[in-house]
């Protein structure tokens, strides 16, 4: 459904001297149909501009970004809007805006110029928020929500925007754990009873297996592995992305992969697969 | 303050927003009317109105009659149509740099009309066009050298419209037609000197209705734009790559945006100087009544700025008869202390960035 | 009785030595004048040739185009000032920065403040006492009272026409009017020329009048005051004011432009100024001189 084709992006401009700085390198993705897509990799790894550049918000430098095999450049902005809906990291309004407002402002792509929105809009927003568990919090203000309730009501907002795909920014990173918890129930829900394509970015690896049936490892702009999460969440490849020894298990009750950091990786053994470590 | 303002906020943000357009126009709307309807009434001198309006009587030597549509009818409605084009640029200047603090004069254009009425001051020459005169057309060209410069540079960079570089081409401009303007006052004379600092402090006495006329296309264009832009300055608001997200064309948005502000803005400033305070304070005061969904806060802003103008020149031309306060003085003294008082009781808790 | 005769002479002596420095030199032989209407009293009593540098604004007498120019009251330049080795400068009152430099410097500054009608002939005499030219001060002072006195007489049983005199405009339109309040030398030459000043109860030399007080005034004159005169001055003037046709000087037909720099220069041809005002104010009265 949508797809990145060695896709390569410098911020700052692109240049060949600037290639050893680019932020994402010859990156390669695959989003099926219905799936949930995790990138998974270190701060500062690119997975926040492979996101964007899947979003249609940056240019990618090389390569393409196709949605329904057709090249993003050639959607409008618009109608690109009615297929993806991104939800960011953090949400900082410059202004006091309701929660209520802000649920709304997903439906632009559906309004006119100089619409105003219809009782159908209001209904769907309210729908959103009800989806999302916050529906008690129409009336408040933004800024006086705790950190996962505006969470709840940004995702709220993107589903508002009625799309068949949302990419998600690091959705459990200002979260606490109750709200971790939440937000990925909320998200296989969707994913499960509105049929919606998720892809989000993360570096928190349980998060990821928790919730992704594909995951794509990257590591200062370049992809290192691909596939599902039990192919790809090995103590190789964690020690190769992160510098970690860890234990990867099965865990029964939660019901997915879980992974256990149990030491910083000695330096020099980056990639090297024969480690006495894995179980 | 905090609870009634909030208790009606709640109520205004659960009305569907049809209904709270049409109660934001109606409301802003006749107190404004009313505004322009008294303020030609009260004045400094008194007159009467029944000769004001006594049609038999020769206009030529009717002295009550020329007072109040002469000297005080044409101060009323350029104070309106300053007052709302200030209060609205204020709006979208605010939405567009996403800081609460900004104003229509943090981008330069205020500088550039400074320096072309200066330039027109000293150098005594006579440059008219229709019923615009010297210093007004002046004081226009040099805004949209302002514009045109702060533009240029803010899309200079091959990515689009960058907000930063617009902010800081707008500040360095300033700065920049500020010292010109020192150096020009340095080559004029005495009178030359007192006429453009009084211009600095704004002056609504346009004796004629021309200026008027040729400010109102201006900022009617500029108005229509504000209208299309009102839904895209709320998701600007919430983020340019937001906004991006949910379909705002965004580099155009703000290229709309920063354009007509400043015309918005040129046309205020040609017409009646720099009043200041009027783009800070108004949208500010607009936006705890009604929220900050800009379909309700510009057509509110905009009305409530004309009324506020309107009684600003009021006092600006009774509080010392016969000399006149200047009515960016009065704009200051009142919107100074307010503008303190906001800080301080808003503080932290308040709009983030 | 030694000591103290002792103490009596050391005082004198003491005394003496204080008079003598205090004193400036009875004529200064080097000025240097940044103020216009000072610069046209110099060579009015005579001492034209003592005069070896100007202010930037200097226009009379037509000697001035010759010398140097040292800057004005903005902008005076101290390097320039000094290059000249004045022996006085003739500087602004308000140049408090100038007058410290020169102190140090050990230049004397004749320190000029601007005043009434009354003021221009008291700097004439001063300005005679400080370079040697007193007797021919005297004699200015005197013609020009005369003068003056004269004007006086003449309009002295005429009706007196309210008047509001106008320093300066927007060029095509009647926004930003300075006028003459009722202070200052153009208020009292206006006032000995036997009009009335419409703001004389405002306690200013200068201040912005709006077009509702020009109306609730009724001036039955408006002078205006111009440096320069322009192409068709007079007729573009009465177009501007035509808007308030109600103001009498308008219906009337007693809008004037004044040009010519004695309007603006309170100095020695003041009189002739007094003179210009009083004929345009009283047309039916013949002047005693021509």
């Amino acid at each position: 459904m949508l797809s990145a084709t060695e896709v390569t992006f410098s911020y700052g401009g692109a240049g060949a001297h600037e290639r050893s700085r680019a932020a994402v390198r010859g990156a390669s993705i695959h989003v099926g149909r219905g799936s949930v897509v995790g990138i998974l990799g270190p701060n500062g790894s690119g997975k926040t501009t492979l996101l964007k550049l899947l979003a249609g918000v940056l240019q990618p430098a090389t390569g393409a970004v196709e949605l329904d095999g057709r090249n993003l450049r050639t959607f409008s902005r618009i109608a690109l809007a009615r297929r993806m809906a991104i939800v960011p990291q953090e949400t900082h309004p410059a202004f006091d805006y309701t929660v209520l407002e802000m649920v709304l402002m997903g439906r632009y792509a559906h309004l006119g110029p100089f619409e105003l929105e219809r009782p159908d809009d209001l209904r769907i927003g309210r729908e959103c928020l009800e989806a999302t568990g916050t529906a008690s919090l129409e009336t408040r203000l933004f800024h006086t929500l705790s950190g996962g309730e505006k969470q709840r009501v940004v995702i709220a907002s993107a589903l508002a925007q009625a799309t068949d795909l949302l990419l998600l920014d690091e959705p459990s990173s200002s979260l606490d754990l109750r709200y971790q918890l939440e937000v990925a129930d909320l998200l296989r829900r969707l994913n499960r009873e509105r049929d919606a394509t998720l892809v989000l970015s993360t570096h928190d690896l349980n998060f990821a297996a928790s919730i992704c049936d594909s995951l794509l490892l990257i590591r200062e702009g370049q992809v290192l592995a691909a596939g599902a999460p039990r192919q790809v969440l090995t103590p190789g490849h964690i020690r190769a992305l992160y510098g970690v020894e860890a234990d990867v298990q099965e865990h029964t009750r939660a019901g997915h992969l879980t992974v256990v950091p149990v030491r910083a990786a000695d330096d020099g053994h980056d990639g090297d697969e024969g480690h006495r470590w894995v179980p | 303050m905090g609870a009634l303002t909030r208790a009606e906020r709640l109520v205004a943000a659960a009305a569907p927003i049809r209904s709270r357009v049409a109660w934001a126009i109606a409301g802003f709307g006749a107190v404004a009317v009313g505004a322009c309807v008294t303020a030609p009434l009260v004045g400094s001198t008194p007159i009467s109105l029944t000769r004001a309006w006594d049609p038999s009587l020769p206009f030529a030597s009717n002295v009550d009659a020329q007072i109040f549509f002469v000297a005080r009818l044409p101060r009323v409605l350029s104070a309106a149509l300053v007052g709302s084009a200030l209060a609205a640029a204020g709006v979208v200047f605010q939405a567009l740099l996403r800081n609460p603090l900004a104003t229509p004069f943090t981008l330069g254009v205020s500088a550039g009309a400074a320096l072309g009425a200066m330039l027109a001051i000293t150098a005594g020459a006579t440059l008219v066009i229709g019923p615009v005169g010297t210093v007004p057309l002046a004081s226009f060209l040099g805004s949209l050298a302002a514009v045109a410069v702060v533009y240029l540079l803010a899309s200079a960079r091959h990515r689009g419209f960058s907000t930063n570089v617009m902010l800081l081409a707008g500040v360095t401009l300033n700065s920049f037609f500020s010292a010109l303007i020192l150096f020009l006052q340095f080559f004029a004379d005495m009178t030359q000197t007192m006429r453009t600092v009084r211009w600095l402090m704004g002056d609504l006495d346009v004796a004629s209705y021309g200026p008027i006329l040729a400010a109102v296309p201006l900022v009617l264009i500029a108005s229509v734009a504000f209208a299309w832009l009102a839904r895209a300055l709320n998701l600007l608001a919430i983020g340019p790559e937001q906004a991006e997200g949910r379909g705002v064309d965004v580099l155009r948005a703000q290229r709309v945006a920063f354009v007509s502000a400043s015309l918005a803005t040129g046309a205020a400033v040609s017409l009646g100087g720099p009043i200041g305070f009027v783009g800070i304070v108004v949208p500010h005061l607009v936006r705890l009544l009604v929220g900050s969904d800009h379909r309700v806060l510009l057509p509110a802003a905009s009305l409530f700025g004309a009324t506020f103008l309107i009684g600003c020149d009021l006092v600006s031309r009774t509080v010392m008869a016969p000399l006149e306060l200047p009515v960016g003085i009065v704009t200051a003294v009142i919107g100074g202390p307010f503008f303190l008082w906001l800080l301080i009781t808003r503080g932290a808790g308040g709009a983030t960035r | 009785m030694k000591r103290l005769f002792h103490d009596v002479f050391f005082c004198c002596v003491v005394a003496l030595a204080t008079m003598i420095a205090a004193e400036p030199p009875s004529s200064a032989r080097r000025i240097v004048s940044l103020v216009p209407a000072v610069t046209e009293m110099l060579f009015a009593v005579g001492a034209g040739p003592q005069v070896v540098g100007v202010s930037s604004f200097d226009r009379e007498p037509v000697q001035v185009a010759a010398l140097p120019r040292v800057g004005a009251l903005l902008d005076p330049d101290l390097e320039r000032i000094l290059s000249l080795r004045p022996d006085m400068v003739v500087a602004y009152g308000t140049q408090e920065d100038l007058h410290r430099q020169l102190a140090r410097a050990g230049i004397p500054v004749f320190s000029y403040k601007h005043g009434g009608l009354a003021g221009i002939t008291e700097t004439i005499q001063r300005v005679g006492e400080r370079t040697g030219h007193v007797e021919a001060a005297n004699a200015l002072v005197r013609d020009i009272e005369a003068d003056l006195t004269a004007v006086r007489t003449r309009v002295a049983s005429q009706p007196r026409p309210k008047v509001l005199l106008v320093f300066g405009r927007d060029p095509d339109s009647l926004r930003n009017v300075f006028a003459s309040g009722g202070i200052g030398f153009l208020h009292d030459v206006l006032e000995l020329a036997g009009g009335t000043n419409v703001l004389s109860d405002v306690r200013r030399e200068g201040l912005q009048i709006s077009v509702e007080q020009i109306l609730a005034k009724r001036p039955e004159v408006v002078l205006e005051l111009r440096a320069e005169a322009d192409a068709d001055l007079e007729s573009k003037t009465r177009k501007v004011w035509r808007t308030l046709a109600a103001v009498p000087a308008v219906r009337d037909r007693r809008v004037h432009v004044m040009t010519g720099s004695e309007m603006v220069v309170p100095g020695p041809r003041i009189a002739r100024a007094a003179e210009r005002i009083a004929r345009l104010l009283h047309p039916s009265v013949k002047p005693v001189r021509p």
